[in-house]
């Protein structure tokens, strides 16, 4: 019993890392931009399908195939947010948010469209590769990678925003756009090459995620409501609170897969989020 | 109630289309007829959803919910404990209704403003997918089937093409209605308040909660009562088209590309995309499928940069333009 609880705890926080890694990457477009992008998850399955395009075309093992996948996401960050989101930014925030289901809309059915919507797995290397630990604990190599890589993502943010020029923009964007733009500091080029960062991350998290996971066209949302969840119990703009939390739904999450029975035991994290919504409305980590 | 609501109620602007509207399933062939029953399920769903995406400006995400509750519990109960299907959709809504009344509490307590509203429906819709698939009662993730259709009105059987369209007519002309009798109501006025400046409209007093809430709950009733007779007319209630998140989004795309707060938008976009949307399924469904969808999705991104307010208050004020010249 106490086997199969580490072994599940493992697992969900492993899981928790790349729900984190799509969370930090959303936090950080929301909190520059003040827009929040439904669409975030779809960019994540579009760079996964890159990623499945190039290794049946060229056999790239989607690790390496990131060097393409990256700059792609990148360029189509910049293009969302300087074509479409910069011109109705200043609008309702409703028409904003309609805007990005839109885009989900293009973006899924345009996958559909392209690629079918049976589920495939993409191929990797490493994907039936394990790490055992002692001798009862058995974790999946990609699992590790991309926790290792979470961590790696979250470390190297902390630094770009709190020790650096570059940072101290994106924060002064963040804070107050009307008196940084008074500084000086070009607040739409920010927000436009932060928005394309933040996508550009998709790509990243799409190569840790793929391996043994299969994808479908339809995944985007999941993969936008999680994270938005973790967003919202992290308290928004608290970046070690967003990462916390969403390892705590990527633990809940496994948790109710394997103690509660049938697919009821997925409902958990989101019923976590009711109960944190109704008691901590601040955030779980932030004092009141 | 403000007097122009009797006078929309006596307008022939209002009775002449609907009267033709009745006499359609005469000149319509089965699969044309099967369109327009669809088209007047999603002015129904489109008009459900303007009362609180249009009329009080929060984006709920959850009108899946509502319609699959609609749809699957009181398709169950008639099933599995034999209750009458119009019981069983008075049940339904309902539920349907106090599960809106609980979201509106939760959005009250966590104010972010349209941001959190959007994301506690969200999240229901996600947990009313999951429930769903989880419970046997409601047919898990393979669905439900009902017993065929024998036109006995008393078990909410209407028989046939004709029967259901004149149910989705009276349906849709409800949903018009109950719109129009919000908008010159003092709930109305009430939640536009609230739309424009939340502060002000609770600075003078308007309670927050119970006008949302309110809002709210005859939005989840209207939106179950289309998925109950949804799940009747096609005899068949499938999980993944009526409680996935896709089918609030669909619905909130087709109601804002028409314009929101009025009903007219609305009921225009639906009428207009729906059976084109069915026309380029019927077309190419077999080799693009989702093209309809992609093209849902390009047409809302061009309506929100070119004209925010929407296609029909931009086709109103262009011809009030050209009047005047």
């Amino acid at each position: 019993m106490t086997e199969l609880l580490i072994q599940t705890v493992v697992q969900g926080l492993l899981v928790g890392g790349g729900y984190a890694l799509v969370a930090l990457s959303l936090g950080l477009t929301y909190n520059v931009s003040g827009i929040i992008n439904f669409a975030h998850g779809d960019f994540l399955t579009l760079a996964m399908y890159l990623a499945l395009a190039l290794q049946t075309a060229w056999a790239l093992d989607p690790y390496v195939s990131t060097v393409i996948t990256f700059p792609l996401l990148f360029v189509s960050g910049v293009a969302l947010y300087w074509f479409l989101l910069r011109p109705v930014a200043r609008s309702q925030l409703l028409m904003v948010i309609q805007l990005t289901l839109g885009v989900t809309f293009v973006l899924q059915n345009g996958i559909l469209m392209v690629f079918g919507g049976q589920p495939v797995r993409v191929p990797s290397d490493w994907e039936a590769s394990l790490l055992i630990l002692g001798d009862s604990l058995f974790l999946r190599t990609p699992q590790v990678l991309a926790f290792a890589g979470s961590l790696l993502l979250a470390l190297l943010l902390w630094i770009v925003l709190d020790h650096t020029e570059t940072g101290r923009r994106i924060r002064a964007v963040h804070q107050n756009p009307r008196a940084a733009a008074l500084m000086g500091i070009d607040v739409p080029r920010v927000r436009t090459l932060t928005f394309g960062v933040g996508i550009g991350i998709q790509a990243i998290a799409g190569a840790l995620l793929i391996p043994g996971t299969p994808i479908e066209p339809g995944q985007g949302f999941r993969y936008t409501v999680i994270p938005l969840m973790a967003l919202v119990m992290g308290g928004l703009s608290d970046f070690r609170g967003i990462y916390l939390a969403a390892i705590l739904i990527g633990v809940t999450e496994a948790l109710g897969t394997v103690f509660v029975s049938g697919t009821s035991g997925m409902i958990v994290p989101y019923a976590l989020f009711v109960l944190v919504l109704l008691l901590r409305p601040q955030g779980l980590f932030r004092r009141a | 109630m403000r007097p122009d609501f009797f006078q929309f109620l006596r307008s022939p602007l209002l009775w002449i289309p609907v009267a033709i509207a009745a006499c359609l399933p005469w000149g319509l062939s089965a699969y044309h007829l099967a369109i327009g029953t669809l088209a007047l399920l999603y002015v129904s769903l489109a008009l459900a959803w303007n009362v609180v995406g249009g009329i009080a400006g929060q984006i709920s995400l959850a009108n899946s919910v509502f319609v699959g509750t609609g749809a699957l519990l009181a398709s169950a109960l008639y099933i599995r404990l034999g209750i009458d299907m119009w019981f069983g959709m008075v049940i339904a809504a309902a539920v349907s209704a106090i599960l809106g009344v609980f979201m509106s509490l939760l959005d009250a307590r966590f104010r972010l403003g349209h941001l959190s509203f959007a994301l506690v429906t969200l999240a229901f819709a996600e947990i009313g997918e999951l429930v769903v698939a989880g419970t046997d009662f409601l047919g898990g993730a393979s669905g439900l089937d009902l017993p065929k259709d024998h036109g006995r009105f008393w078990l909410f059987e209407f028989g046939g093409g004709p029967g259901y369209f004149w149910a989705a007519l009276v349906l849709a002309l409800i949903c018009l209605v109950v719109n129009q009798a919000i908008l010159s109501s003092r709930l109305g006025y009430y939640l536009r308040a609230l739309r424009d400046n939340e502060d002000a409209a609770q600075a003078i007093g308007i309670e927050l909660f119970r006008s949302k809430a309110t809002g709210m709950a005859i939005s989840a009733a209207l939106s179950s009562v289309a998925g109950t007779l949804f799940a009747r007319y096609s005899n068949f209630v499938d999980p993944t088209l009526l409680a996935s998140p896709n089918l609030t989004i669909e619905i909130v795309l087709i109601a804002t590309i028409g314009g929101l707060g009025t009903p007219l938008g609305p009921l225009i976009a639906a009428l207009v995309l729906i059976p084109v949307g069915e026309i380029l399924r019927g077309q190419f469904g077999g080799t693009l499928p989702g093209l309809h969808f992609f093209l849902y999705g390009v047409l809302i991104i061009v309506v929100v940069l070119t004209s925010p307010q929407g296609i029909v208050p931009r086709l109103l004020s262009l011809r009030r333009r050209f009047r005047r010249a």
